[in-house]
């Protein structure tokens, strides 16, 4: 790590935040609307509970803090992983090549080049706010343990889903095109990420756990703090893995990246 | 013939779609998972219950296949007429002797066909045999709900109409378009069969424009509604068009004596 790292984190940081947020009401009105279509899924559970009462013994609440680990991790995840997310985009228009001349690490730079803070902004706010309105009404008791494990799931979470994006990346090395794998593996699999996924059929809880484990982002953490007896049907070790699961998938796909790189080939221009 | 250009546009998008294979074939999987999450999630909610408020299981899944594959049916780009402002080249699609909102209108359409056959009809079938629908009610039945259906592509198409149109006026049509989508995707039936919301919000919604676009077609395919409610609600479905393409042609027309193009 060279001495200036730091420093430069900090300049590409305050750069990109100041051309995300130059125009400011459009800034307000953009993570208003990331915000509010997050929302939409949450809003129409909240009404069929008004009718329904329960989703799989789950209450509304315990339901809104189970979205809130989903959202939070995302929010948090957006601010680092934006140059992995648009990664296609880079190797496509040739980007990719001025990253390699420069005299810094390439995941460094994808990293910290830039921050899609609209997205990180809409998606993070929603999920504090979901937070704030179900933590105290779930019977946590947020002690110091509880408090910790909170603070580690979360980034266990956050790890996850960088470890996906961080593999989507260096499939686009061979690929060129991996859109269609992150609407399949990624954005489709989140979509059931809201719901306990007991309620669903077999096949897709197998996939949710040991496939693309969105399980260990919000069930497995909710199910800890919140011990719903739809959990007995799992191992009980899984309730304390969520930052094991997200190191060991990080390192794994950043092992895939390093070795992929050798393959990378130039689009031309 | 005066309507042989508009066939045209309309052959063009429809062709244009076939292009891109497997992008599609990721959005008919994209639909079918749609209708199977919600099917889940109500298979949770009834509880092995046959019935809730005389609504049956059967019922709802009907609602979510037809809803959510109409849904992809009626897709219309929203970015259509404002890239088009932004690039400036809104300036030559006036000089052309075909009325712009007629090519708009006559690609969707081709769009809409395409998705009919390539993305309804396998959705639907996937769907049928993977979990079931109620078979239509009756001939006649099935010809409203057909007839009922355009119409709420008509309500759709008209909102995004004039959405599109207020990029002559605002930047951020993004937002705008998203907020309509929200608004939509709550309150149509898409996500939660109207027959569940809270009583007083169903009561409201019915003077907006937004259950005549799937739930209206979806209640006349479940034999909900008499002859005589169909037709009144048809009447609806064809006042909202009016009042909204004479908005959406408002903001049309004045944005179009406003328009500044730049550059030369």
């Amino acid at each position: 790590m060279k001495s200036d790292t730091l420093h430069m984190m900090l300049v590409y940081t305050k750069t990109i935040m100041k051309a995300w947020f130059q125009y400011r009401s459009n800034a307000l009105l953009s993570s208003l609307t990331v915000f509010l279509r997050e929302a939409t899924g949450i809003v129409v559970i909240y009404f069929t509970l008004l009718k329904f009462g329960t989703l799989g013994g789950w209450n509304i609440y315990e339901m809104l803090f189970l979205f809130s680990l989903l959202f939070l991790t995302y929010g948090i995840m957006i601010i680092f992983f934006t140059g992995l997310r648009d990664f296609g985009k880079t190797v496509r228009d040739g980007g990719f090549d001025r990253f390699i001349l420069r005299p810094r690490g390439l995941l460094f730079q994808l990293i910290f080049t830039n921050a899609d803070w609209f997205a990180a902004v809409g998606h993070g706010g929603l999920g504090i706010a979901l937070f704030l309105i179900s933590a105290g009404r779930v019977g946590i008791q947020w002690n110091a343990v509880n408090i910790l494990y909170y603070l580690f799931t979360v980034m266990g979470g956050v790890l996850i889903q960088g470890a996906i994006f961080l593999l989507l990346a260096a499939l686009n090395i061979y690929l060129l095109e991996t859109n269609s794998l992150k609407e399949l593996f990624y954005w489709n699999m989140r979509k059931f990420a809201g719901y306990p996924i007991s309620i669903f059929h077999k096949a897709i809880q197998v996939c949710m756990i040991y496939v693309v484990p969105f399980a260990f982002v919000n069930y497995f953490p909710a199910q800890y703090l919140l011990r719903k007896p739809d959990m007995a049907q799992y191992p009980q070790l899984y309730l304390y893995i969520t930052p094991i699961v997200g190191i060991v998938m990080y390192l794994a796909a950043y092992g895939f990246w390093k070795y992929s790189l050798k393959f990378y080939k130039s689009s031309g221009n | 013939m005066f309507l042989k250009p508009y066939f045209a546009f309309a052959k063009k998008s429809f062709l244009g779609r076939s292009a891109y294979r497997f992008d599609h074939f990721m959005s008919i999987l994209n639909t079918c998972l749609q209708i199977f999450i919600f099917w889940g999630i109500y298979q949770a909610l009834y509880g092995g219950r046959s019935e809730v408020d005389g609504i049956t299981m059967t019922m709802v899944s009907t609602s979510f296949i037809l809803s959510m594959g109409l849904k992809a049916v009626f897709y219309v780009d929203d970015y259509f007429l404002p890239s088009k402002v932004w690039d400036g080249s809104i300036a030559n699609e006036f000089l052309r002797p075909v009325s712009f909102r007629g090519r708009m209108l006559a690609e969707n359409i081709g769009n809409a066909i395409f998705n009919v056959i390539f993305h309804f009809l396998p959705a639907l079938l996937i769907s049928v045999l993977l979990i079931g629908i109620c078979p239509p009610e009756s001939a006649g039945m099935t010809v409203c709900f057909l007839f009922s259906t355009i119409l709420g592509y008509g309500v759709l198409w008209t909102i995004s109409f004039a959405v599109q149109a207020a990029a002559f006026w605002a930047i951020n049509i993004w937002s705008l378009a998203t907020l309509k989508d929200v608004l939509i995707n709550i309150f149509s039936g898409t996500m939660i069969p109207l027959w569940f919301m809270p009583e007083w919000i169903y009561e409201a919604l019915k003077i907006t424009p937004f259950p005549y676009i799937y739930f209206t077609p979806v209640q006349i395919y479940l034999g909900q509604l008499s002859y005589t409610e169909i037709a009144q609600q048809c009447m609806l479905q064809l006042i909202w068009i009016l009042l909204i393409y004479l908005l959406g042609t408002l903001l049309f027309k004045k944005g179009q004596k406003k328009l500044v193009v730049q550059g030369g």
